[in-house]
Formats: structure tokens, sequence, C-alpha cells
């Protein structure tokens, strides 16, 4: 269950990411606000993804020492986690996506 | 707070509230030939008390509601119905005894609505899980 590293720590660097790959001195103060916008979104999305994988690890815990008390509580708990990573993965390939279609153009 | 994904934690509530009465209901009937004393008090019957839970997302002015939680298990009364019954070790110089106030009939009705609608909670959270499945495969080619 430790395998996956915390995603959270990842979140700090794609907003830090996003922040340099900003057009640098004559971006307008729109675009700017528009870049941190989805690094913030995308960083409170992945902080909501850390906190269901956490639930999800716990009650796996608790179901593998005995002291789960509410079966399905764990089985709510992991297809939460999954639908929540599946959704994060699906807009981490979108961004990606479309960030070499743009990577592509011919200036 | 509101997830993405909440009908499936509304559902669950559900099957929570439908599986502590399931709870509640198999130890009345486990209790159904608990007999006392008359000098004490008789097995008391437990039964669940839902209540909704307000939340999820505000539309319109109304909400579509955060599910059901347990409020309180009611204990029923102790009197239970006094049995003559002189050859029972608890009984009392007139040959009563204390027996609880459980109608079988009545649990075991509960307890198919109990887990019909644990079923039924089951089938809304994997309707739900196959809709959201489905919305993550827009735009994947």
């Amino acid at each position: 269950m430790a395998l996956i590293p915390p995603v959270s720590a990842g979140a700090s660097s794609i907003n830090s990411t996003i922040a340099t790959q900003r057009p640098s001195a004559a971006d307008s103060a729109a675009s700017t606000q528009r870049g941190n916008d989805f690094g913030n979104s995308i960083g409170s999305a992945l902080d909501n993804l850390q906190a269901s994988q956490t639930k999800a690890d716990g009650l796996a815990q608790d179901a593998a020492t005995g002291k789960l008390k509410n079966i399905e509580e764990y089985l709510i708990a992991a297809s939460d986690a999954q639908l929540s990573t599946q959704l994060t993965v699906a807009v981490r390939n979108k961004a990606v996506e479309s960030f070499n279609e743009i990577m592509r153009m011919q200036i | 707070m509101t997830t993405p994904f909440s009908s499936l934690s509304v559902a669950g509530s559900g099957i929570s509230t439908m599986k502590t009465w399931i709870d509640a209901i198999s130890d009345n009937v486990a209790n159904v030939n608990t007999v006392r004393r008359t000098s004490e008090e008789a097995f008391q019957a437990r039964n669940v008390i839902a209540e909704s839970v307000p939340g999820g997302d505000s539309i319109g002015g109304a909400e579509t509601g955060g599910g059901v939680r347990v409020q309180k298990i009611q204990l029923a009364s102790g009197d239970g119905v006094l049995t003559f019954d002189p050859n029972n070790s608890l009984a009392d110089a007139q040959g009563l005894v204390r027996r609880p106030n459980v109608d079988l009939v009545d649990q075991m009705t509960s307890l198919v609505i109990a887990q019909r609608a644990y079923s039924a909670n089951v089938t809304v959270f994997e309707r739900a899980r196959d809709s959201y499945l489905r919305a993550l495969e827009i735009g994947k080619s």
C-alpha cells in the first residue's frame, strides 16, 4: 500500500513547473492568473485524491488486522479512490496531449 | 464536502444504515426466548431510528441530499409479557416469568425490508459507479 509515493508532494512541483513555463516578461496578468488557476485546481484535485487514497489504505489495514466493522465502508472508499485516480489520470492525459499538440506547432 | 462521486457515499450511507438495522434485528431475534425473573426488566427490543442527512449539491434552493444515518437506537419497553412457566428455574412463587415482548413475525418482516433496502442501495452504488466509469471514457480515443 505504501508503494505509491504521496501524490500531494507532486502537486507543489506541478505548480512550480507551471509557474516557470509561463511566457516570461511580457505575459498579461490574465494568462498568469489562468496558469495559476489550473495549477491550483490540479493541486487541490491531487490533495483530494491523496485523502481518498489514504482513507482507503487505512481501511484496508483495518480489514487486514480485523478491526474493520463495516465491510462496505472499505469497498466504498476503495471504489472512490479508484475513480478519483482514474479521473486524475484522465485529466493528466488530456493536459499532456494538449501540451504535446502545442509543442508540435510550427513556428 | 461534495466530491465528484458523491452518489457513492450517499449509497454507502444507506448500506451502513441498513446493516445497523439488520444487526439490531438479529439481536432481537436471538433474544426472542430470553426469559428473565419477574423482579427484573424483560429483554428490550432494539429499534433503529434513521434520519436523513442534509447536504449534496444545492440546485434551485433545494439540495440533492447527503444520505441517511442512524439517529439513535431506541429500546422498547422492558415490561415484557408475564408467562406462567412453573418449571423454569427463574420462575417466581406464582410460577411466572417475564418473557420479552418481541414479535417474531414483525422482526422477520423488518428483516426482509432491511435486506431488500440493503440490496437496493448496493444496486444504486453499482449503477452510480458504472455511470462514473462511463463518464471517464468521454473523449477517449
